[in-house]
């Protein structure tokens, strides 16, 4: 088993879904309530990663943040470089996640009927009120459906990472990035141990993405009787 | 200046024209078929349907929820509405004392919030969630939401009269999707609720039966417009035209003209034909000296009032002004205790009458379908209007 490399993993799930949770958040509920014509621009654009190839997604982020270009250099000058680190790493992981952690909360918001918000403001709760106090608690089930499935899918990345974040020990080397190198190399025997472990998350989040779903269902059918 | 004025006018998606009110401890009931726009009326009460080129104004109680005029459109939360939903959207998160205890004001404590869900008969069920609640006891629970909005402070105990509070209550549909008995209980519920709280309260339904039973006065509202307001049983008894008439269920609407006759008396020309006279089809009715002679008129006929005897039954106590009028029995539909009938008049058999008569009364005649029996009409049954111009 290859300890550094599952705490580079373990690192960036958890930094993703961190940085994730607000942007998502506050995404989700937008798309959900909107009315504004562009919305389904906006949703393709956050469903695309889901159908790119991560090269495509790897290459375009070494041309704006490499050297070569105005961005990089400038960032480069004031001492912060993106590529082949784990900052870097964490950033296009954030971009990649988002329709994962977005589409759960925009469904669980979607389903809170808008009379349960108009309830809420005729009983003097303010447009703010009404998010804290009613629409989250009905849409959590949806939010951590969202940090489930970006924790899975964070841990299960490789053509991305290893395009952006290169294969440095300690650094930038995943689990999964990990488990080619040593398949190349011939050791079955840790390659098992960690496809194994890969295997486990997964299955758990996904258990838990359905397990959260179906409460919101149920909570959803007591919201309609 | 008490109560509920409302006065609006929009020509957005729904096409509004409401004038209405209603004074504090009065149950007004906004009546039409569906989609006629009365919960647009009411949600525009709340503060929820605010189309952008809405006019008018809605003052509760001297103060300005919106007029439009001066400017003047407050926020949901800055009107005190309470506002039963028709499916009650309770928050289904919460358990009912705390549906309850969020709409309250500083005024109440959660021992009054308590208090009042007992008085409702929710006392032990207070810590339930909505989703464990029969659909009775989640509208009470709907309904005490909507009541601490109301009010700022609880009732005082044991007040002898009424008090009077700063807002509405307005009530969407709320007896629609509880059974009959569940219905009959929160009609009575809400009775003993008019003796200690006295704000306007505005029902919106479509059951005039609901209507008749619980309001002090009825809207007819109709595409989006009000057409007339009064007291049920006179709106019924006298619509103001042919829609009000077709709209709370007025089967024998007919057309005809209206002649002045001696003073306090007209005669009602049934059809256009200029032998209504020697057809026997003049009908003496009341001048009110409201219509003009010679006008075109929609007239009613309510069969209440109508005597039913059998074909050739000399008229014993002839009263004045009724009229004879021969007709077949076309089709006798029985419903039980009440037959639902239909009758031509032999003189003008391209119009029918209908008429709910006792199926006791038809054993006693010897008659059904394809029988002749009198009508005999005065002009007590007979209600005319002018025919509506647009």
């Amino acid at each position: 088993m290859d300890w550094s490399a599952l705490h580079v993993s373990l690192t960036l799930a958890a930094l993703t879904t961190l940085a994730l949770l607000p942007v998502g958040l506050a995404l989700a509920r937008w798309l959900a309530v909107t009315a504004w014509a562009g919305r389904p621009v906006v949703e393709a654009l956050l469903l695309l990663p889901l159908l790119l190839p991560p090269t495509v997604i790897g290459f375009y982020f070494l041309v704006a943040f490499g050297q070569g270009s105005a961005l990089g250099a400038w960032l480069a000058a004031s001492g912060i470089r993106l590529v082949f680190t784990l900052e870097g790493l964490l950033l296009v992981s954030v971009l990649v996640n988002l329709p994962f952690m977005v589409q759960p909360i925009q469904r669980a918001f979607a389903a809170v009927p808008h009379s349960l918000r108009e309830a809420a403001w005729v009983s003097g709760l303010s447009s703010w009120q009404t998010f804290w106090r009613i629409e989250l608690p009905l849409a959590w089930p949806g939010l951590l459906a969202g940090m489930a499935l970006t924790v899975a899918h964070t841990l299960g990345e490789f053509g991305v990472v290893l395009m952006v974040g290169g294969n440095i020990e300690g650094e930038t080397r995943t689990l999964s990035v990990s488990l080619y190198d040593k398949v190349q190399g011939m050791d079955l025997q840790s390659a098992h141990v960690m496809a194994l472990a890969l295997v486990g998350v997964s299955l758990l989040a996904l258990t838990l993405v359905l397990a959260f779903d179906r409460v919101g269902q149920r909570g959803r059918a007591l919201q309609e009787r | 200046m008490t109560g509920l004025q409302v006065q609006l006018r929009s020509a957005s998606l729904i096409r509004l024209e409401a004038e209405f009110d209603c004074g504090a401890g009065e149950l007004v009931a906004l009546v039409g078929p569906s989609g006629s726009g009365k919960t647009s009326m009411l949600r525009a009460i709340a503060g929820l349907w605010t189309p952008t080129d809405i006019q008018g104004q809605i003052r509760v109680a001297g103060q300005a929820w919106l007029d439009t005029a001066a400017g003047v459109q407050l926020s949901p939360q800055a009107r005190r509405a309470g506002l039963v939903f028709q499916h009650y959207a309770l928050f289904p998160h919460m358990t009912a004392l705390a549906n309850v205890a969020l709409a309250a004001g500083p005024g109440w404590s959660g021992a009054d919030v308590q208090t009042l869900l007992a008085r409702l008969g929710l006392a032990e069920l207070s810590q339930r969630r909505p989703s464990q609640l029969s659909g009775g006891q989640q509208q009470r629970v709907a309904l005490a939401r909507a009541l601490v909005r109301v009010m700022p402070r609880p009732i005082t105990a044991h007040a002898s009269t009424p008090e009077t509070f700063p807002g509405v209550l307005l009530l969407d549909e709320p007896f629609s999707a509880v059974d009959a008995p569940t219905r009959q209980t929160l009609y009575r519920e809400l009775a003993a609720l008019r003796q200690k709280v006295s704000v306007p309260m505005v029902l919106v339904t479509h059951d005039l039966q609901e209507a008749r039973r619980l309001a002090d006065r009825v809207v007819i509202v109709d595409a989006g417009q009000t057409l007339q307001t009064g007291e049920p049983a006179r709106v019924f008894a006298s619509p103001r035209n042919a829609r009000v008439a077709e709209l709370v269920g007025i089967q024998n609407h007919f057309e005809g003209y209206f002649f002045k006759d001696e003073p306090g008396w007209g005669r009602l020309h049934w059809t256009d034909v200029a032998s209504s006279e020697e057809l026997g089809l003049d009908l003496a009715v009341f001048d009110k000296n409201k219509i003009n002679d010679g006008t075109r008129v929609t007239w009613v006929l309510n069969g209440e009032q109508v005597d039913v005897m059998a074909d050739g039954e000399p008229d014993s106590a002839a009263q004045p002004g009724h009229t004879r009028l021969r007709c077949q029995l076309l089709e006798v539909l029985s419903l039980g205790e009440i037959s639902l009938c239909t009758l031509r008049p032999e003189a003008l058999p391209s119009q029918t009458i209908t008429l709910n008569l006792t199926s006791r009364l038809l054993r006693r005649l010897d008659v059904g379908a394809g029988s002749w029996v009198q009508l005999l009409i005065g002009p007590g049954a007979l209600h005319i209007m002018p025919v509506r111009t647009k």
